[in-house]
């Protein structure tokens, strides 16, 4: 376990200095103020960029969500097939995936997933 | 010793990580090479021999670029989330089965789709702190593409986790001894190559980066340092995606100098659908995720369980 | 190897890989996706075909959705470009062809006894649609008529050739030259040495463009 985060931290520091060689390494550092504004072809932005967005991403987020909680539920199912009574854990799991597949059927029947984007 | 296996395994997966880098500089090359040959002309190749060293000059020219400083923008988490976005990048390699399993990884497949999950996020902040309205659309596209195909990876990587029995990345090389899973899974390595390429942004899938239509997505804002980090990031995840390819179908034999050629071959595989398919459209490749995707590997994996009992009662 | 190279040229050509001859397609009769609409004699049906439901097609359809069919047909097309020959040239070391009707870099022509062959009737300056032109004319010393200044702005030339169509005399032309890129603007401000000396420079190649093209002009 000491070793993981041992060698995540290498990694982190050696990206982080990567990050800071590029910074120290730039020969020039004229800061002007068309550059530091944001990219529209050369025209000025034309309306604030912290706007709330489109609502379709957040129902696709929430899609994603209902679905990877399941993911999560799924995940311990395998190492546990090897310590269980075998009948129930069929049953569990078949139980579960057709939750999962009844639940995705019914939202594209819904509609829910159209023009999704 | 006590500590020679912890100094071991702390060096090996440095030299992995190195070795990672460089792989990362040649596969650049590799995908100017072949996208200019399928095109009909040659890649790069004034630099050097053939243009070799052409990655080194492409490095130097990015780091020794201007640094920008986008005004109005959360300065702190646009200069962070490239920093991250490598590191997560280069950290799931360690999940890699390895000659002497480099780290054990009892749960390997857990911890990929945990650093998958994590890479959502970077792209997400990155579009989001750059305070400019193509990089929060291109961000948010991009954002909306991975998680609706992640599912899917998930799930087709469970139905495998099913067969095999364990987490452990290892216990595919000893169930493909006899034949690959290509061979008897067929569909699903296709599905599989074509969910990688949505998992990392590569064409026919590349709305993140979508040049024609977002200048260039998510990292518009970005410049030297912060968009080498974010490119090397990508093309570090194509390889990390590659070899996950070759573990998963193509016989996991780590063993063997043939395993880093096949991985090789599924790279190019990747560059080549990049200059073969044209961009989807986004609503097609949404339809694609939820209603094509997803209910394949669903079935796929209420297959698995079935298959898995009527193995399991064997033992 | 051939059947690498015949999958390479098929998928090249878009052909079929493997020809059925009369007497097969008789033995195994495969019909086409049926039109359910059928259209009077003359007309074209343009919209989408209904999918025909034969089992046959089911399954081909389904093959092809699951197996990415056509898809690899086309990676097999990119496959084949790979291998062809790049049309790429090593610039500076080889160059691309040339017509003898090339109009790159101006300059002013001399008779063979070394007189210039200019005689300042402005037809050039009149005709060009730039207006990159400038002529100053005097009479010289000897009394004949030619100019004092004659400059061209290369950076307002369009290059289409007309001043070359104009000159009755043959004075100013379009040679081959194209590479004449130069680090300040004032020095694509050509005036009348510089277009004289590079009539010099040029003369043998402008001569023989000129004699190949002489019967069009």
């Amino acid at each position: 376990m000491f070793s993981i985060i041992l060698i995540a931290s290498l990694i982190l520091t050696i990206v982080t200095i990567v990050m800071f060689l590029a910074s120290i390494l730039s020969k020039k550092a004229l800061i002007d103020r068309e550059k530091s504004s944001p990219f529209e072809c050369g025209f000025d932005p034309k309306s604030s960029s912290r706007l709330p967005f489109s609502l379709r991403f957040f129902l696709i987020t929430i899609i994603f969500l209902i679905f990877d909680v399941e993911i999560a539920l799924i995940l311990p199912m395998i190492i546990i097939l090897k310590f269980s009574n075998i009948f129930i854990w069929t049953f569990t799991s078949i139980i579960f995936i057709l939750i999962l597949l009844i639940g995705l059927y019914h939202e594209w029947n819904q509609g829910m997933l159209n023009w999704s984007n | 010793m006590f500590y020679m296996e912890f100094i071991l395994s702390l060096i090996g997966s440095l030299l992995l990580i190195i070795c990672v880098l460089v792989s990362v500089a040649f596969l650049t090359l590799l995908e100017r090479k072949v996208l200019g040959y399928i095109q009909i002309r040659k890649g790069p190749n004034k630099v050097g021999l053939m243009g070799i060293p052409q990655p080194f000059c492409d490095a130097i020219k990015l780091f020794t670029k201007e640094q920008t400083y986008p005004l109005l923008s959360n300065y702190l988490s646009y200069y962070i989330s490239p920093i991250f976005s490598l590191f997560l990048s280069l950290f799931v390699w360690m999940c890699m089965p390895f000659f002497v399993k480099l780290y054990s990884f009892n749960l390997g497949g857990l911890f990929f789709l945990c650093c998958t999950s994590l890479g959502v996020y970077t792209v997400m902040i990155a579009g989001w702190s750059s305070n400019s309205n193509y990089a929060l659309l291109g961000g948010l596209r991009a954002v909306a593409q991975t998680i609706s195909y992640e599912v899917s990876l998930a799930l087709i990587l469970l139905s495998f986790v099913f067969l095999i029995g364990s987490y452990n990345m290892m216990y595919f090389f000893y169930y493909q001894i006899y034949i690959w899973f290509l061979i008897i899974l067929f569909p699903m390595a296709l599905v599989w190559l074509t969910i990688s390429l949505a998992e990392t942004n590569r064409t026919p899938f590349d709305f993140a980066e979508g040049e024609s239509e977002l200048v260039s997505g998510f990292n518009v804002e970005y410049s030297s340092g912060g968009f080498a980090l974010i490119f090397m990031a990508e093309y570090a995840s194509i390889l990390f995606m590659s070899m996950l390819f070759c573990v998963i179908f193509l016989g996991c034999d780590v063993f063997n100098l043939l395993f880093y050629v096949k991985l090789t071959f599924i790279s190019f595989v990747f560059i080549w659908a990049r200059g073969t398919l044209p961009r989807f459209r986004y609503d097609k490749l949404m339809y694609l995720a939820w209603k094509c995707f997803l209910s394949f590997s669903l079935n796929y994996l209420l297959f698995f369980i079935g298959f898995k009992i009527l193995l399991f009662s064997f033992l | 190897m051939s059947l690498t190279m015949r999958i390479f040229t098929a998928s090249r050509n878009g052909q079929r890989m493997f020809r059925t001859n009369g007497a097969c397609l008789l033995a195994a009769k495969r019909t086409e996706p049926k039109d359910i609409v059928e259209v009077p004699k003359g007309y074209v049906y343009v919209n989408n075909k209904e999918l025909s439901m034969e089992m046959e097609d089911i399954t081909d359809r389904a093959a092809t959705s699951m197996f990415f069919g056509e898809l690899f047909r086309g990676f097999g097309v990119t496959l084949a470009h790979i291998f062809k020959e790049p049309a790429t040239i090593n610039y500076p070391f080889e160059k691309g062809p040339l017509s003898p009707r090339f109009r790159g870099e101006h300059a002013l022509r001399r008779y063979p006894s070394g007189e210039e062959r200019c005689i300042a009737c402005k037809l050039c300056e009149a005709i060009c649609p730039a207006q990159a032109i400038t002529i100053e004319a005097e009479e010289r010393a000897d009394g004949s008529r030619r100019t004092t200044r004659y400059d061209i702005d290369m950076t307002k030339c369009i290059y289409c050739g007309f001043c070359q169509e104009a000159c009755p005399v043959d004075a100013i032309v379009e040679g081959p030259n194209f590479e004449f890129s130069t680090e300040t603007h004032e020095e694509l401000l050509y005036n009348k040495e510089k277009l004289l000396c590079n009539g010099d420079k040029w003369e043998s190649e402008i001569a023989s463009n000129l004699q190949a093209d002489h019967l069009y002009r």
